[in-house]
């Protein structure tokens, strides 16, 4: 896959938005209405997003990381003109994401991760072109910008092969092509290395880092923390509906810097013990992950290395494993921000819209 | 957008859902197997029944082809939004910068397309199998009357595809509509049997005129042109409600989150 980007065929005029800002959020709420059951069906609402501001500078890549259910399509979608916020508005190269629609969306582009959007039945090149139309790309300019974008995501050589023998990583280089027909200014991601190969996801990092590269201001969403730290200029961490954190990679690294992570390998650790650990006041939070036959352990503290041997005392008679203390990475910063921010009200609301 | 870039759209768009629907088995077996089994039944009633005037025979015939038509149409028109939801590109039509009516003129059209195949096969059915003779009292008006109808058919379809932008489960309502449509706009049975209070909610329907297009062309006194003219301005009248229902549809699609499955 090459890295450089098609250059516009007619010179794109970019219009400086007035507050110079590429995307602009403020107190954006979004709540959804569903209903529980099937015979006596209970309106619910569901509080996906509850309050975010932030702005993107043109030009910048900015990531919102956060988990499951966190809202970050919700975000997005009202940002792409799909879904009305409740409250709260928002503006994308200065036009306001309600009013505006048009202009709106003929400064974006929406690329998602998965299976769906695109025409199995046919080829990748009617796909382009067919979009290309939709998305009123210049017909003169076409034929030599669908091209490109081939070249770009690497699939040039099978495009005029039926999408439904497409490979995951293939459909979803597809895709980006796809959402930069039009060449947009405001490139929109959400989670786009999502069942990517780690070499697919390595290439798809190479391809968004060129669209940087060529000017474009991209809002990314992701899982990854590294996905996040490795691209973005700046990440938003949401969690529950809300901004828990925002800031370069670094800055969220900084507000657990001093701290220590102890990984304790266990064998059969009990709720208790690690109850024990999350009561003592030395210990700042507690993870555990699953392995096959194990579990691992992770402590924060902001008592060093030395805190371990009072660590492994508290686990009593458990089993214990390999021991290391390390310094905390970003995704230990995250795991932190996600622990310590879900309050009560959220945790509810994952609750209802899990059932 | 120019009006040659409308154009340049609405082809675009209606050969690509040509395209669309000929790659799905299951339009292909409505298309292309419907009206000749509704042709069909017809033969045998119509002869079972003592009937043999060729010209009413085509009546009848082409009576059976306009409902294997709706049948392709509502699916072609309704059930492709449901379908591009369910695949997840209605988000990405509703999103771009064309408008989305002209999206959907477009559909409409390729449904058209394909309906126009499904009287042609009615006809040559007719022919080849019951040796149906090609006999109407206005046969220069008949191609026209043929057109008129299948437009007629298509703009309602239209108009009912509005609606499915909105509902997530609109397939179970358009499928409520195949048979009530058949009824009352003739297509079953001659609208003089309905009862009388249906019959101002029958000529408000375009296909009703379309019918009496064709019935006029085939065993018709006079050239259907009144029946002609309806279809094409009821059709207009239908695009130009789709347009304004689809501003309010959208924007509610909006609101209330229906554009996507999740
Ligand atoms: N159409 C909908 N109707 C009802 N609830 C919805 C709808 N879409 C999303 N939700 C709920 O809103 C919340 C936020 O969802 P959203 O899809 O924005 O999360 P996300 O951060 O993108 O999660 P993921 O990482 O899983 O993609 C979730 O609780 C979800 O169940
Ligand atoms: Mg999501």
């Amino acid at each position: 896959m090459t890295t450089t980007l098609p250059r516009p065929a007619m010179p794109s005029a970019p219009v400086a938005p007035a507050d110079g800002h590429a995307i602009e959020a403020v107190d954006l709420v979004r709540t959804y209405h569903t209903h529980l059951g099937v015979l006596r069906r209970r309106k619910i609402e569901v509080p996906a997003v509850r309050g975010i501001s932030f702005a993107v500078r043109p030009g910048e890549l900015f990531g919102l990381l956060g988990p499951n259910g966190a809202g970050k399509t919700t975000t997005i979608k009202m940002l792409i003109t799909l879904l009305l916020p409740t409250s709260g508005t928002a503006r994308v190269m200065g036009y306001d994401v309600v009013r505006d629609t048009t202009e709106v969306r003929k400064r974006i582009g929406y690329v998602f991760g998965g299976d769906r959007g695109l025409y199995d039945r046919v080829s990748a090149l009617d796909n382009l072109r067919y979009f290309a139309e939709l998305y009123g790309v210049d017909p003169d300019v076409q034929r030599t910008r669908i091209g490109a974008l081939l070249e770009m995501v690497g699939l040039t050589g099978r495009e005029k092969e039926k999408v439904e023998g497409y490979s995951r990583g293939m459909r979803q280089r597809l895709h980006i092509a796809r959402g930069l027909l039009h060449d947009p200014e405001v490139v929109f991601l959400d989670e786009p290395s999502i069942g990517l190969d780690p070499v697919g996801a390595r290439e798809l990092r190479q391809t968004v880092q060129s669209l940087v590269d060529a000017g474009k201001t991209v809002l990314l969403t992701t899982h990854y923390m590294f996905e996040a730290d490795a691209l973005c200029d700046r990440i938003a961490v949401i969690n529950a509906g809300r901004i828990v954190a925002l800031g370069t990679g670094s800055d969220l690294k900084g507000a657990i810097a001093n701290r220590t992570i102890v990984e304790i390998e266990t064998f059969g650790v009990t709720d208790e013990a690690v109850g024990r650990l999350r009561a003592d006041p030395e210990v700042g939070a507690v993870n555990t992950e699953e392995r096959d036959q194990s579990q691992i352990l992770l402590v924060q503290s902001e008592r060093g290395a030395h805190i371990t041997q009072r660590l492994l005392g508290l686990l009593g008679e458990t089993r214990i494993g390999k021991v290391v203390a390390r310094e905390p990475t970003l995704e230990d910063a995250y795991v932190h921000l996600i622990a310590t921010t879900g309050d009560d009200e959220a945790r509810a609301a994952r609750a209802a819209s899990v059932q | 957008m120019s009006a040659s870039r409308v154009i340049r759209l609405v082809w675009f768009v209606t050969w690509f859902n040509v395209r669309m629907l000929l790659a799905s088995e299951f339009f292909i077996l409505t298309t292309f197997i419907s009206p000749l089994i509704f042709a069909t039944l017809a033969f045998f009633l119509f002869q079972s029944g003592g009937g043999t005037a060729g010209q009413t025979l085509l009546y009848v015939a082409l009576g059976a082809g306009m409902m294997g038509v709706w049948s392709t149409t509502l699916f072609g028109c309704g059930g492709a939004i449901a379908w591009q939801r369910w695949e997840g590109t209605l988000e990405l039509l509703v999103s771009a910068p064309s408008r989305y009516d002209f999206i959907l003129v477009g559909q409409t059209f390729g449904a058209v397309v394909l309906g126009f195949y499904g009287i042609v096969a009615t006809l040559a059915w007719g022919v080849l199998l019951f040796g149906m003779p090609i006999e109407a009292t206005f046969p220069l008006v008949l191609p026209l009357s043929l057109l008129a109808a299948i437009v007629s058919l298509g703009s309602l379809g239209m108009l009912i595809a509005t609606t499915f932008v909105l509902y997530r489960h609109a397939n179970a309502l358009g499928n409520l509509l195949e048979y009530p449509i058949w009824l009352i706009t003739g297509l079953l049975v001659p609208i003089s049997v309905l009862p009388l209070w249906i019959k101002p909610i029958s000529y408000l329907l375009a296909p009703t005129w379309g019918m009496e297009a064709i019935r006029g062309a085939t065993i018709g006194a006079e050239p259907p042109l009144l029946a002609i003219a309806m279809c094409f301005i009821l059709a207009c009248a239908y695009y130009v409600a789709a347009r304004y229902t689809l501003v309010f549809v959208l924007d509610k699609a909006r609101r209330d989150a229906t554009l996507a499955l999740q």
